[in-house]
């Protein structure tokens, strides 16, 4: 497995494979939580954070923020991890032991690319709504607005890889479903 | 290129140096466009939000199947270790003794099978009678597992639903009914589980003393498939 994972490459990971993405997950798993086992944490909590950890690899390579690896996919896992677990640490007020200083922890991890976006997923109360309401929009519209902001794709990629044929094709449905998009919104906040 | 134009472009990660100036400068001096781009802005965070909900929800299925393995592969050795006993404490037993104890041969190999088919942490949008099924199954609420299994029946045709059900009947002690399923998905032989139902056929033959059918139902799982092979070589030879 180990050679398998060091051939994958961002274009791989980016076509959006579910094998893929599982073998990875299955793969870093028991590194991920022996490599964890130093903070103590409980064993739900580490799933949890490696999981945590996992998507926002996962979402950083979807939204093109790495451009190529710098080191192997694990050493990405355990920075964002450690991040993470210090995060959470610091929120739960614990200390490993009175002398550590979590503020020198908070850094970012030097591992991790300066490109990598490590905020955690905390939403206006605007973009609730909008999460809310796209949620109910059609499975096209979802699609068409997924590609195009949370992959990066271009309106040139968006017709390589799907069936609309011409730009202003592309153009005139993404306008479309943000116009539903907003009319679903309005119409509720006027209720 | 107009205003919209370039926030395809800056969405896309491709505007060039030049329009990058253009875009900071309508940010700065544009009411309506630094509005329009915020608005997308949060869009996006609220797609990749979503997008994170979806990844979490097939993580969490991706552990279920972890858990479930480890479960699965523990009982396997488990049943091994208990196997080889059973057929060292039963060879001397037998010939010094009792004769063959068909009760703790049953007891002994007899474990509920998992449920390797369906994942309970899948998401709620999936058929809710199956989920309801194999959640009374695995909390071993066989009389309701039956009732929904039942129902499910009318509406689907898995092929592993009158598995599950003879597996409920066995836990209710309901012997007869769950044999009489087993026998069907053998005949039938359109189940991804006639192997494990010969295997637990020749459990119920140990139960009811018939060693004949024992010995017929085991030697059918070892000479037609793999599943449970040395686990039925042991029992195979504590009978004879």
């Amino acid at each position: 497995m180990e050679s398998v994972q060091e051939n994958i490459t961002i274009e791989d990971l980016k076509q959006g494979s579910d094998l893929l993405f599982k073998q990875i997950y299955e793969d870093n798993r028991d590194k991920f939580l022996n490599f964890a086992r130093k903070y103590n944490l409980p064993q739900d909590d580490t799933i949890d954070v490696y999981q945590d950890a996992y998507i926002i690899f996962y979402n950083n390579i979807m939204e093109g923020k790495v451009e190529k690896f710098t080191s192997s996919i694990s050493t990405y896992l355990f920075s964002i991890g450690k991040y993470l677990i210090f995060d959470k640490m610091k929120k739960n007020n614990k200390t490993i032991n009175p002398d550590f200083d979590l503020s020198l922890i908070r850094e970012r991890d030097a591992l991790v690319d300066a490109s990598f976006d490590l905020d955690p997923n905390d939403l206006t109360a605007e973009q609730v709504l909008l999460k809310k309401y796209f949620g109910t929009l059609g499975k096209k519209c979802q699609e068409l607005l997924t590609l195009f902001y949370y992959r990066g794709y271009s309106i040139k990629d968006i017709i390589a890889t799907s069936e609309y044929t011409s730009e202003n094709v592309v153009k005139s449905a993404k306008s479309r479903c943000m116009k539903t998009l907003k009319e679903r919104i309005n119409s509720n906040s006027n209720d | 290129m107009t205003n919209q134009d370039l926030l395809y472009h800056y969405f896309s990660n491709s505007l060039t140096a030049e329009q990058e100036v253009v875009f900071q400068t309508l940010l700065e001096s544009d009411e309506e466009f630094k509005a329009e781009f915020e608005y997308e802005n949060s869009l996006k965070k609220a797609i990749k939000s979503h997008e994170s909900d979806v990844l979490k929800t097939k993580l969490q299925g991706f552990e279920h199947d972890i858990n479930s393995k480890k479960t699965e592969s523990f009982n396997y050795r488990y049943l091994a270790v208990a196997a080889s006993l059973v057929l060292l404490v039963g060879w001397f037993g037998y010939n010094s003794f009792f004769g063959t104890n068909y009760s703790n041969l049953y007891n002994t190999n007899f474990s509920e099978y998992p449920n390797t088919v369906y994942t309970i942490t899948r998401g709620d949008d999936e058929n809710t009678l199956e989920r309801e099924a194999f959640v009374a199954y695995e909390t071993k609420n066989y009389e309701t597992a039956i009732e929904k299994f039942d129902a499910l029946s009318e509406t689907t045709a898995q092929n592993y639903i009158p598995f599950y059900k003879a597996q409920a009947h066995l836990g209710l002690e309901n012997i007869d009914d769950a044999k009489t399923l087993f026998t069907e998905i053998v005949e039938e032989d359109n189940s991804d589980f006639v192997a494990e139902s010969t295997w637990y056929l020749a459990l119920i033959a140990i139960k009811d003393k018939d060693k004949e059918q024992a010995k017929f139902h085991l030697e059918n799982l070892i000479a037609n498939y793999s599943y449970n092979q040395a686990k039925a070589k042991a029992l195979l030879e504590e009978l004879n």
